[in-house]
């Protein structure tokens, strides 16, 4: 495993990230129900999906790839440095978007795919693994499709006043759906195989369902993506069917995994069902925006709204492990540094690393999120964009204090009760009376 | 001091390792396949919930420490095999940890 600093740096400052997505969301509101295209709304979406999700997953990879992959990132030096460069990308780049100046979309879209450069150079050692199953597999085309996503970005990036490759809706859909489904979805697709089975103690007869999921959703990327650059339709359908039923197989997995269960419904799994409730909504806007006799308008706001509810599958999804991941990161860097016990003298446990009062409320708090950035999207509703801002900073605010400051809270404890059954054995031995004394 | 004796002690060892996720420990979890003296060495083989438990690493290491301090009295030191055949069920867990679970017999 890496050193725990490579994985927690990228995931506070995901955190981070969240909580600026959700500010810089709160003030786009009004320009963002207006033109879902304009300078506004591609500068929240930009820092939603590379600040907090994409900064997110790659600090999971970082942790994740070299376990399942049986070998080590190449560096752990640039491991190290990775999340500053690409994190400082993904901020200046919304921020040239919604305030200029110029020369910053470039640079910070250029900072962003260093960023991604050295994370792909990184995390190939171990993804390139073979006879590791399909978590890798599907990795493996994750990290293709975030390089190819990055490269698309820049392209559009250093061309926004040359104009030889305009921003038509139907490239601005490519470039998204590349990043939802291509980058981020296909990772979670392929690591859920992995995780699911873990934290739901469940021992499937078959993972049919989860190998279908995969290669399904990377071919029906692959299909789609053409199809909407280059507007050949049924390209562009035949992809979104294909992407579909692997959506649907990740869909069917995730009832088995529940089905063959070894242990009770939990915090985890709220989050998990949440996040493909969005998915299944995703699904129908994608298609009524594809197929459904509409105005452009309307269409538009269909699009806008599929995009919204895939940021919601993937940000439910993300928010519900970084339960499970942050604790155990931090358990294993506690141990080391010698903290086996709880402040009650217990064995240190990974639910002793935050407050599940807070972590529910953070559920809940993300859900609203969720539900109002896809009504506010589609209504057009300032006010409900403007709320949904303002509850996803309210959740990076939640996780920041709960999951981030939990271990220091713990090491805090542990020491109070330390230094109290220090003085109790020193009074009742007499010393602390001692060394009172003159 | 017999075989069965730093055996009896390493398996009272083995109750403080404990899950960090589950909160239970080992032996309650039906983790401990089997405890045996070979070449006057302790030999402890465990299984693990799932294959590639994040744990994978942090459980075996607990149990051969709590194992070698357990039966360091005797001469002994301990090792542990990490074993996934067969694999583990809820059914190789106490009554207590399978009610933890929401696993309970009736």
């Amino acid at each position: 495993m890496p050193p725990a600093i490579v994985p927690l740096t990228f995931l506070v400052a995901a955190a981070i990230g969240l909580v600026g997505f959700g500010v810089v969301l709160a003030f786009a509101a009004d320009g963002l129900v207006v033109d879902p295209r304009g300078q506004a709304a591609i500068a929240a979406v930009h820092l939603g999906l590379l600040a907090f999700l994409s900064t997110a997953v790659l600090g999971a990879l970082h942790q994740f790839a070299p376990v399942v992959g049986v070998r080590p990132l190449r560096s752990i030096a640039v491991g190290r440095v990775t999340p500053f460069v690409f994190f400082a990308g993904a901020v200046a780049l919304p921020t040239g978007f919604a305030y200029g100046p110029e020369w910053l979309v470039p640079a910070g879209g250029a900072v962003a795919f260093t960023g991604i450069a050295l994370a792909a150079w990184n995390l190939w050692q171990p993804l390139s693994s073979r006879g590791k199953g399909t978590s890798i597999l599907g990795l493996r085309m994750s990290v293709s499709f975030l390089v190819a996503t990055a490269s698309f970005g820049v392209v559009y990036a250093f061309d926004r006043h040359t104009g030889w490759f305009p921003l038509l809706s139907n490239r601005v859909l490519a470039h998204a759906h590349l990043g939802l489904l291509g980058w981020l979805g296909l990772t979670y697709v392929a690591v859920a195989e992995k995780l699911w089975p873990m934290f739901l103690l469940a021992h499937r007869p078959q993972t049919h369902a989860g190998d279908w999921a995969v290669r399904l959703l990377a071919t029906g990327t692959a299909l789609l993506v053409p199809g909407l650059l280059f507007g050949v339709e049924p390209l562009a359908i035949a992809g979104g069917i294909v992407a579909i039923a692997g959506l649907g197989a990740h869909l069917v997995s995730l009832a088995g995994v529940i089905r063959h269960r070894r242990r009770r419904l939990e915090l985890l799994h709220a989050f998990v069902l949440a996040s493909s409730v969005a998915l299944v909504a995703a699904v129908v806007l994608g298609v009524a925006a594809g197929l459904a006799d509409v105005g452009s308008d309307t269409r538009a706001r269909l699009a806008a709204g599929e995009v919204a509810a895939l940021f919601g599958w993937i940000a439910l999804a993300v928010i519900g492990h970084a339960h499970k991941i942050v604790p155990f990161i931090s358990w294993s860097a506690l141990r080391e540094r010698g903290y086996t016990n709880a402040p009650g003298g217990g064995p240190l446990l990974f639910a002793d690393l935050f407050d599940g009062r807070v972590a529910r409320a953070t559920f809940v708090a993300a859900c609203a999120a969720v539900v109002l950035v896809v009504t506010g999207t589609l209504a057009a509703s300032s006010t409900t964009v403007l709320a949904a801002g303002c509850a996803f900073a309210a959740v990076g605010v939640l996780v920041l204090g709960n999951l981030g400051l939990g271990p220091r809270r713990l090491t805090r404890a542990v020491a109070t009760s330390r230094a109290l059954a220090g003085s109790t054995e020193a009074v009742l031995d007499g010393t602390s009376l001692t060394e009172e004394l003159p | 001091m017999t075989d069965t004796d730093a055996i009896e002690q390493a398996r009272e060892a083995l109750r403080q390792v404990y899950d960090p996720e589950l909160g239970l420990d080992i032996v309650a979890l039906g983790l401990v396949y089997g405890l045996s003296v070979e070449d006057g060495r302790l030999v402890i083989e465990t299984t693990l919930t799932t294959p590639g438990c994040p744990v994978s690493e942090n459980l075996p290491q607990q149990a051969v420490e709590a194992g070698s301090a357990a039966v360091a009295p005797f001469g002994m030191t301990a090792e542990v095999r990490v074993v996934w055949d067969p694999p583990w069920t809820p059914e190789r867990m106490d009554e207590h940890a399978a009610g933890t679970l929401g696993f309970g017999r009736t």
